[in-house]
């Protein structure tokens, strides 16, 4: 009874808070749930007639859950998923309830869960997961997580404790990962990209975790893919990148259109662009491997991808055409950056910082992007968000010739509609709740859906 | 001769360990503002091993690092840089060390359980190893001679408590946030021409006024005392933000 209680009253406030304009409703009911039966979230998950998938990383985590979601649909199998970022345990626990029916049964095949690291020990107690997936661990937030050291420890303990014959499916590219998934007890499933031709030369200044945990000694990268993630080795010889079972190679950069690569013997085209996404897309095939689904099937789900929103979504507003990419940290910032600039010939932009709980509320990670990439290249640039100011005097050091700070998102959008011609298109690059008030703005405006409708 | 006479160098104390709060944003607001004045600025990357030109050094700057990177810079610290960082400072030499890097130039670090790492002794200032982490924005009142405005701002994030010996001042009184220790309402600390401080954020973009206080002292040795002045504006702007949104937080102080 208690477990149907909860349920009840978890729905209940899903919909209120949505009538009542609060946001999505997308965690709220699993606090008054949890708060009646505790034990929902594993009640719920223990009714999944196939099981559970739990992603987690600094970058990434949204798309990757989505692209198994697509893959398992794809199927006509029924898919639980916390969706709209909500990846604390909270989150996972209200999205089981959307699907739970009124006798307090989830009626579902499969649960796809995005966990932030520092929740993944309890999500593994609770969920029980069949596989869990850890994308990248890059430096981000400091004032929320603590040191990366600790979400490293806490990762590999949650990684230890999944069920018997349960799968971890691990970056090999990330030292960080790489350094977790050596240690572990059991072997796990390494994926990665192997091609060359899109590494970088050197080590962007946002890289961390150089060094290796055996010897200390400066790790020595033959390629450079993203952040700090490459082809590795200590060179003392004691550490080094395991092989991947799982890689991309072959891959063909579009700006944010689409992103191919061959992993296998298949051909994979995402229509989402940017190397990050070749992560995602190796990831979820990774993940689809160890449960034997069919290469060529995964392709073509992947084909027909949207990206969730804000994430590389793209909308037309008074003839210009806008392309809204969430960049949330220094190696996510860095890359989106790299492919608006090198890839998709971005001239005009709106940078979007805020300072929020979800953004962090220390941004000096700013300093570690390099907004250098835009100098002599970005015709008009917006800085907006909360902390537009400080967006501002990092692009003065980095050589950018700036508009006016613009600390209301109205403001910022009608700046930038004022510079930009008309059938150009502009780049709108935020952290996360920036990409909120943005969007939020755009829907006030007629331009664009509210998040839970996508 | 008019060459190195018209060059100005930082030196960044393992850059690839001790950069973890934008730190970089200093090291590019002092090549920056030099450069802007004429000067040839190049910062030069003193890692592991390294300790070559660090005579010649304006600038140095060490920054904060987590646990195990600061681990691994411990012993090199001791044994290849502190002899010329010490023989670079008597020269006139300027240092500015921030959070970890600011620990680490102290007497010693006490960890919660009363062990004693020790530092380079270089500052009057020791560590004690505190429970809870003081997090959030910082506003001091300088006393450091001629700055204007008399305001530095910041982000604090640290568990250390430091506290000053006579040899030491204070870099200000803290306004908003904890500083040195969240006791005696002390934020870093002034001892000759090494500044060591809790505030990143990063801190010189937004403080440009303490950045052309280190370079000019650096530059006063060499017998160039004045420096241009700049159009600071889209720097005081976010200074002034600051000002205006930070809050005294809740139970602190
Ligand atoms: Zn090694």
């Amino acid at each position: 009874m208690r477990r149907t209680a909860a349920v009840w009253a978890g729905k209940a406030t899903g919909a209120l808070s949505r009538l009542s304009g609060l946001g999505g409703g997308t965690t709220l009911p699993g606090d008054v749930a949890r708060a009646i039966d505790p034990t929902i979230l594993r009640k719920l998950t223990g009714d999944l007639t196939e099981g559970s998938i739990l992603i987690t990383g600094t970058n990434g985590k949204t798309t990757t859950a989505r692209l198994l979601t697509s893959i398992f649909e794809g199927m006509g199998k029924r898919v639980v998923s916390n969706r709209a970022g909500a990846n604390l345990i909270f989150g996972a626990t209200a999205a089981a309830l959307r699907s739970a029916g009124p006798d307090g049964k989830l009626r579902a095949d499969w649960g796809v869960f995005e966990i932030d690291e520092a929740s993944l020990p309890r999500a593994v107690e609770e969920i029980q997961p069949r596989i869990a997936i850890v994308l990248n661990l890059f430096r981000d937030q400091l004032d929320r997580y603590g040191e990366l050291e600790k979400i490293a420890k806490t990762i590999e303990a949650a990684l230890e404790s999944i069920p018997e014959g349960a799968q971890a499916v691990l970056n090999a590219d990330d030292p960080r990962v790489g350094e977790i998934g050596l240690g572990l007890g059991r072997t796990p499933l390494w994926f990665g990209i192997e091609d060359p031709v899109v590494a970088m030369r050197k080590l962007p200044h946002a890289a961390d975790a150089r060094t290796c945990p055996k010897c200390g000694a400066s790790l020595r990268f033959s390629a450079v893919y993203l952040g700090h993630d490459g082809i590795y080795e200590c060179p003392n010889g004691d550490f080094a990148r395991p092989s991947p079972g799982v890689a991309a190679t072959d891959i063909a950069l579009q700006g944010f259109d689409s992103v191919g690569m061959n992993i296998g013997e298949t051909r994979v085209e995402l229509p989402v662009g940017g190397l990050y996404n070749a992560y995602n897309a190796v990831a979820a095939f990774a993940a689809g491997t160890v449960l034997g689904v069919d290469g060529q099937y995964m392709a073509e789900r992947m084909h027909g991808f949207t990206a969730a929103f804000g994430r590389q979504e793209k909308m037309d507003f008074r003839g210009r055409r806008l392309v809204l990419v969430l960049s949330k940290n220094p190696a996510g910032f860095n890359e989106t950056l790299r492919t608006a600039v090198d890839m998709a010939g971005a001239t005009h932009f709106i940078l979007g910082l805020n300072d929020r709980k979800a953004d962090g509320t220390d941004v000096s990670w700013i300093w570690d992007v390099d907004f250098e990439q835009l100098a002599g290249r970005a015709q008009v640039v917006v800085p907006a968000g909360k902390r537009a100011h400080d967006l501002a005097v990092r692009l003065k050091y980095a050589g950018v010739e700036a508009r006016p700070p613009q600390t209301e998102p109205g403001r910022a959008l009608d700046d930038l509609i004022s510079v930009t011609p008309e059938g150009a298109t502009a780049h709108i690059l935020c952290t996360y709740t920036a990409m909120l008030d943005i969007r939020a703005e755009l829907v006030r405006r007629g331009w664009a859906k509210p998040y839970w409708e996508t | 001769m008019t060459k190195k006479k018209n060059r100005f160098t930082v030196g960044w104390l393992y850059p690839d360990l001790m950069n973890i709060y934008g730190d970089r944003g200093n090291i590019l607001t002092l090549l920056k503002r030099a450069e802007w004045r004429g000067l040839d600025a190049r910062a030069i990357d003193l890692g592991r091993g390294a300790a070559h030109g660090m005579e010649d050094v304006d600038v140095f700057f060490f920054g904060g690092g987590q646990d195990r990177e600061q681990a691994l810079v411990y012993d090199d610290l001791i044994e290849i840089k502190q002899e010329p960082l010490e023989a670079a400072v008597a020269n006139g030499s300027v240092v500015l060390a921030v959070c970890g890097g600011y620990q680490l130039l102290g007497h010693y670090y006490q960890t919660a359980e009363g062990e004693r790492f020790p530092g380079i002794g270089l500052i009057d200032v020791r560590t004690e190893a505190g429970k809870k982490r003081f997090i959030g924005d910082v506003v001091v009142d300088t006393t450091l001679e001629d700055l204007k405005p008399t305001t530095l701002v910041g982000f604090e994030n640290h568990s250390g408590r430091t506290f000053l010996g006579a040899g030491a001042r204070a870099l200000g009184r803290v306004r908003v946030g904890s500083g040195n220790n969240g006791g005696d309402g002390t934020e870093g600390c002034v001892q000759g021409g090494v500044v060591g401080t809790y505030l990143h954020g990063s801190l010189l973009p937004k403080n440009p006024h303490l950045a052309d206080y280190l370079i000019r002292r650096a530059l006063s040795r060499r017998g160039m005392a004045e420096l241009a002045p700049l159009d600071d504006s889209i720097e005081l702007a976010a200074h002034a933000k600051i000002l205006e949104r930070a809050q005294p937080r809740a139970g602190e102080r």
